[in-house]
């Protein structure tokens, strides 16, 4: 059934092709709390969020055209926060990845064996994590990105994507471990 | 993937922890698609299938016009109006379905789309004219009938195209068109 998903919320989508109004507001409800989260996780702060997230659905309404159900509505959507959170940290030369050698690991270390921890602790982790460390591992571990879609967001490699997205978990790690 | 990143994967709504000014944000985002023009779904892929769609953005910008020049309170310029609309509505159906067939038909050479975009450029450009024309004439009943004209040059041109083409596909049932 997976290649239904994708058809999810369809008929308001076709809906909103028309410029029908009322369907977009009802797809936009639908959307709109995810949407805002991820625009706070990447942006971190209420008006930044507020502002990408409204230009975002600005821009799926003006582009569904385009949108022809290769993803969910909601994995388009969320594409489209993400990129213009990107874009609008690098605007704001935030980094949006470590700074130190991007490809100081070119291979992909061994799992390490964690214990399942606390949710709270791993929010208060992420929260203190250094600049450009959040980014990479929200993309990876929360909003479910593999090191190939982060690459083409963040504008990197997959190895590069793979080895700072290590770092950051080592370093949450770190930091959760102090809790 | 290692036990910890699957647990914070499987728990990933847990970070929604964010609740949007929903109403707040809608206002903006409906004042922002206020400001745009209506648009046509993009399904239309060729180049000269999107100067096909073009026209129908034309036809409604001239029936716009058309009906301010005619949009007086009295009851015959009421009629004037609604019968520019039904005029305006006949080509709008014509071009549709032109369009629709020339959608259905693949053989199309690149040597007939490029004579094909050269006469509606010229045609794009006369009517810029008629336009501009009518800002200062708005009472111009010639020019009126000039731009008249000129969508019928349009249409003719479609219909000399899709001659070329392939007439045996036309069928009955495909009447209509896609908006």
């Amino acid at each position: 059934m997976e290649t239904n998903i994708r058809f999810t919320h369809q008929a308001l989508v076709e809906k909103c092709k028309t410029g029908h109004s009322s369907s977009q507001y009802q797809l936009y409800s639908l959307y709109v709390d995810a949407m805002y989260n991820i625009g706070m996780r990447m942006l971190g702060n209420k008006e930044d969020a507020e502002d990408i997230v409204q230009e975002s659905f600005v821009s799926a309404f003006k582009n569904l055209g385009g949108f022809n159900y290769e993803s969910t509505f909601g994995a388009w959507l969320k594409r489209i926060v993400i990129n213009k959170s990107i874009n609008y940290l690098k605007v704001k030369r935030v980094p949006v990845v470590p700074m130190e050698d991007h490809e100081f690991h070119l291979h992909e270390e061994p799992p390490e064996q964690t214990e399942a921890v606390d949710i709270k602790k791993v929010k208060i982790g992420i929260e203190k994590l250094p600049t450009g460390y959040k980014q990479i591992l929200n993309l990876y571990l929360i909003e479910g990105y593999d090191h190939n879609e982060i690459g083409e967001v963040l504008g990197i490699s997959t190895s590069t994507s793979k080895s700072q997205y290590h770092r950051a978990k080592k370093k949450l790690l770190e930091i959760i471990n102090e809790l | 993937m290692d036990n910890f990143e699957k647990y914070i994967r499987e728990n990933a709504a847990k970070f929604d922890k964010h609740k949007a000014d929903k109403e707040k944000m809608w206002a903006n985002i409906a004042g922002e698609l206020k400001t745009e023009a209506p648009k046509v779904i993009p399904i239309w892929r060729s180049p000269m299938l999107r100067v096909a769609a073009t026209l129908l953005i034309l036809l409604g910008i001239a029936s716009f016009v058309a009906v301010q020049v005619f949009g007086a309170t009295n009851d015959e310029s009421q009629y004037a109006s609604k019968e520019l609309l039904d005029i305006d509505m006949h080509y709008k159906n014509l071009v549709s379905y032109q369009v629709q067939l020339v959608k259905d038909n693949p053989n199309l050479t690149e040597e007939d789309k490029a004579e094909f975009l050269s006469f509606m450029d010229e045609l794009d450009a006369e009517y810029e004219e008629l336009r501009l024309e009518m800002q200062k004439n708005l009472d111009n009943e010639q020019v009126l009938e000039a731009i008249v004209s000129n969508y019928k040059q349009r249409i003719e041109l479609i219909e000399k195209l899709l001659k070329q083409i392939n007439d045996s596909k036309i069928q009955d049932e495909d009447y209509g068109y896609t908006l």
